[in-house]
């Protein structure tokens, strides 16, 4: 187990990750964009907020590796399916306190659920699991933080 | 859920056919962003719009089915009468309906994205109270997917949202009633009294979360929006005679360019159609070789060089996957698939099929290639310089018509019977060859084929003239040994076939007009095209016909035919595809582009022919 493995890892992960949100909004499954939803925190302009987003989401995905990396290391295990199941939790995590608690908190233009249009504009707020981005988003959204979770956990214990 | 719409509506000018949920076609103005265009009637029930963008399925579809399409109606909730106009040189619509009890007026606009963030599409609906108290009513009811999208009603925060998959929009309404949702829509109602502004907003997003603007922004973009198109107005160089309806046709066509890519779109719509209850029904949201030529010559003559070279640039990149056969049309981002299939909506007054997507793409027209050529020579003749790789091509499709010519095809039209040898698609190919010559000599694009092209252009006009000329009629026939005018053969006369006021065109110019012509309007052609029943006028003709006359020294004709022919435009200045020949009543999609394109053609020909 080494660290470049979780640099690896999170590299590769966030890719799938990225790219598996985005094809399941190609197939119509969500409305959920976390470029555009991180790259808004600091651009109200549309395209450089999606470019600064696609960064961001790179550099939050490689703290999220070194955080499974740090973990794994606590408990002497890793692995494809610890990984993933950190992945699941990852992913609930994602669509509850993250998105609703701390991203509002955190984000100058994402609504609230007791936001109404105010002077400034604001993103839809996301909702519990993130479901107001369309009905299927909780199953895209897990499905894509398994298979990051599973990434990083793979490419941690290969490195060891 | 049946359609709300009023049947009360009406105007002064104008009795409201309001006919299962219908209204004339002529009822409709249009407003758009440059990525989509809506469709609002007279009596403010916006009809059609297509998110994200113009090809993309309706969110907005009633026009095709009351029932299923789904709209946004917005009008007072008693009886009354509406006129409206477009604000000066803008795309920007406004409504004033007047009533018992006193008399508003809805500003109508698609914003134009600002600095700030905002939706992904935005449009915006202005009310202000003029006089007494006037009680109106807005109701939002998106059917997404041309109808087919299972939509959800709910608020995301406080904000009422309507979601179908990928596609969702949010209303923002202020000093416009506190709106109620319900299962298949979001409405309110309010009172407009002297000095009330209320505004309701739907903004649009794909693929993304919403965001809700807020009121200050909206009013600074709807300003904006207005100051956009009246800048790009005063950027038009155009001065010569009809210059409000040369105007109104500019912003029509600004319309239909899609922005990301320059293309042009033949029209809004999809299958309204060129027959009431008839199965003539077409989707024209893609961007036919056809019209480049006519595109880019109105485009220069109006002083737009960025819209022309996107145009052009965008249709070489296009036709380039094809290379060196072209395509009849191309989607807007410049893909060449675009399947047809059938929707189940009703369509307009009972006209179905309810087409999307259109065969014709996979139909051989050889018109397309003297298009193309001529494309290209009329920007090479404004001083643009093709590079030696699209040089190379345009003398490979050069080749390619040289050994193609003489096979039958669907021409023009697009007929769905048998191909045809059509005299318009011979002299289109001779067009080719001849431009293919003059940018050869101009060192545009390699010209070692020169001798085999002029060759093979002596042979096309041997063939014209002995096999498309009827002796007994004195004019050139639809297709070799008929009886048949074609209205198209006047595009002869406006690309100097064979020459500048040819004898032969010149009698072909008036045969066209005196059997294919009731009044100011022109039929496209006689005899079959594959299909069941008739047709309206066919307006491009008409403006063809100006041009002819105008290029062939009849001034005088020219302009008596172009006054009229600017009268048949509907209250805002817009055209459909075609206009029954009978009643008046627009036919076909609208705005149409290339009635507009050969208005503006019109006006600049009639123009340069006229004194100095």
């Amino acid at each position: 187990m080494n660290i470049w493995g979780a640099i690896a890892g999170g590299f590769v992960g966030t890719l799938v990750l990225t790219t598996a949100l985005s094809a399941a909004g190609e197939l119509g499954l969500t409305r959920m964009d976390l470029p555009f939803l991180l790259g808004t925190m600091v651009s109200s302009d549309r395209s450089r907020a999606k470019a600064l987003g696609y960064a961001m989401h790179f550099v939050v995905g490689q703290l999220f590796a070194l955080v499974y990396f740090g973990i794994f290391s606590a408990i002497g295990h890793s692995g494809w399916w610890l990984g993933a199941a950190f992945g699941l939790g990852h992913g609930l995590f994602a669509g509850t306190a993250l998105v609703n608690v701390l991203l509002p908190v955190m984000h100058p233009r994402m609504g609230t659920a007791s936001s109404a249009a105010a002077d400034r504009p604001l993103l839809e707020p996301p909702g519990f699991m993130m479901l107001n981005y369309g009905r299927r988003t909780p199953l895209a959204t897990i499905v894509a933080h398994v298979a990051y979770g599973a990434i990083v956990g793979g490419f941690i214990s290969l490195a060891g | 859920m049946t359609s709300q719409r009023s049947e009360l509506s009406g105007s002064p000018s104008h009795t409201h056919l309001n006919d299962a949920g219908h209204v004339p076609l002529r009822d409709y103005a249009a407003i758009g962003d440059g990525r989509t265009v809506a469709l609002v009637a007279r009596d403010g029930s916006l009809d059609w719009l297509c998110l994200p963008n113009l090809d993309s399925p309706s969110a907005f579809g009633s026009i095709l089915d009351p029932e299923k399409g789904g709209s946004f109606s917005l009008c007072p909730e008693v009886p009354f009468t509406a006129t409206r106009r477009y604000l000066l040189d803008t795309n920007v619509l406004e409504t004033t309906f007047e009533t018992e009890q006193g008399a508003a007026r809805v500003t109508d606009a698609m914003l134009l994205p600002g600095s700030g963030l905002a939706p992904d599409r935005e449009l915006a609906r202005r009310v202000e109270g003029l006089s007494g108290r006037v009680p109106m009513r807005w109701r939002v009811e998106p059917r997404f997917g041309y109808g087919s999208g299972r939509v959800t009603i709910a608020r995301h925060g406080r904000t009422p949202v309507a979601t179908a998959g990928a596609d969702a929009l949010a209303v923002s309404a202020w000093g416009a009633g506190d709106p109620v949702l319900d299962e298949v829509s979001i409405s309110a109602g309010f009172t407009a009294s002297p000095g009330d502004v209320g505004l309701v907003v739907v903004g649009s997003a794909h693929q993304e979360p919403l965001v809700f603007p807020s009121r200050g922004e909206v009013e600074s973009r709807l300003a904006e929006t207005i100051n956009f198109w009246r800048q790009w107005v005063a950027g038009r160089t155009y001065d010569g005679p009809w210059r409000e309806a040369v105007i109104r046709s500019a912003l029509a066509l600004k319309l239909l360019i899609h922005s990301p890519s320059g293309a042009i779109a033949a029209a809004a719509t999809a299958s309204l159609p060129e027959q009431i209850g008839g199965e003539r029904n077409w989707d024209y949201r893609f961007c036919w070789v056809r019209d480049s030529a006519f595109t880019l010559h109105a485009l220069m003559q109006l002083g737009c060089p960025h819209e022309s070279e996107s145009f052009f640039w965008w249709l070489l990149h296009a036709s380039q996957l094809t290379h060196p056969l072209l395509r009849v049309l191309y989607r807007l981002d410049g893909g060449e698939r675009a399947p047809e299939s059938t929707l189940p909506l009703a369509g307009y007054r009972g006209s179905r099929p309810v087409r999307i997507g259109n065969a014709a793409a996979g139909q051989e027209q050889l018109d397309i290639y003297g298009d193309l050529m001529q494309t290209a020579w009329f920007y090479s003749v404004a001083g643009g310089r093709l590079d030696s790789d699209t040089g190379r091509r345009l003398a490979q499709i050069a080749d390619l018509v040289s050994e193609i010519w003489h096979r039958p095809d669907c021409g023009i039209w697009e007929v769905r019977s048998e191909p045809l040898h059509f005299t318009h698609s011979k002299i289109m190919c001779w067009v080719a060859l001849d431009r293919a010559l003059r940018l050869a000599e101009h060192g545009q694009i390699p010209g070692a084929h020169a001798a085999n092209w002029r060759t093979q252009a002596e042979a096309i006009r041997a063939y014209i003239d002995e096999r498309c000329w009827s002796e007994q009629l004195g004019c050139y026939v639809r297709s070799p040994d008929s009886r048949e005018l074609d209205a198209s053969l006047l595009l002869g006369a406006l690309m100097d076939y064979p020459a500048r006021r040819d004898p032969r065109m010149t009698a072909t110019i008036a045969a066209i007009r005196r059997e294919l012509g009731r009044g100011p309007l022109l039929d496209r052609y006689s005899g079959d095209d594959g299909l069941a029943g008739g047709e309206g006028a066919f307006l491009c003709c008409s403006f063809w016909l100006v041009d002819a006359l105008a290029r062939a020294g009849r001034i005088d004709d020219a302009t008596e035919l172009m006054d009229q022919l600017v009268g048949v435009a509907n209250d805002v200045g817009l055209y459909a595809e075609e206009v029954d020949q009978d009643t008046g009543e627009f036919l076909g999609n609208m705005p149409q582009g290339l009635v507009h394109l050969a208005l503006i053609n019109a006006a600049i020909s009639v123009g340069k022919g006229r004194p100095a």
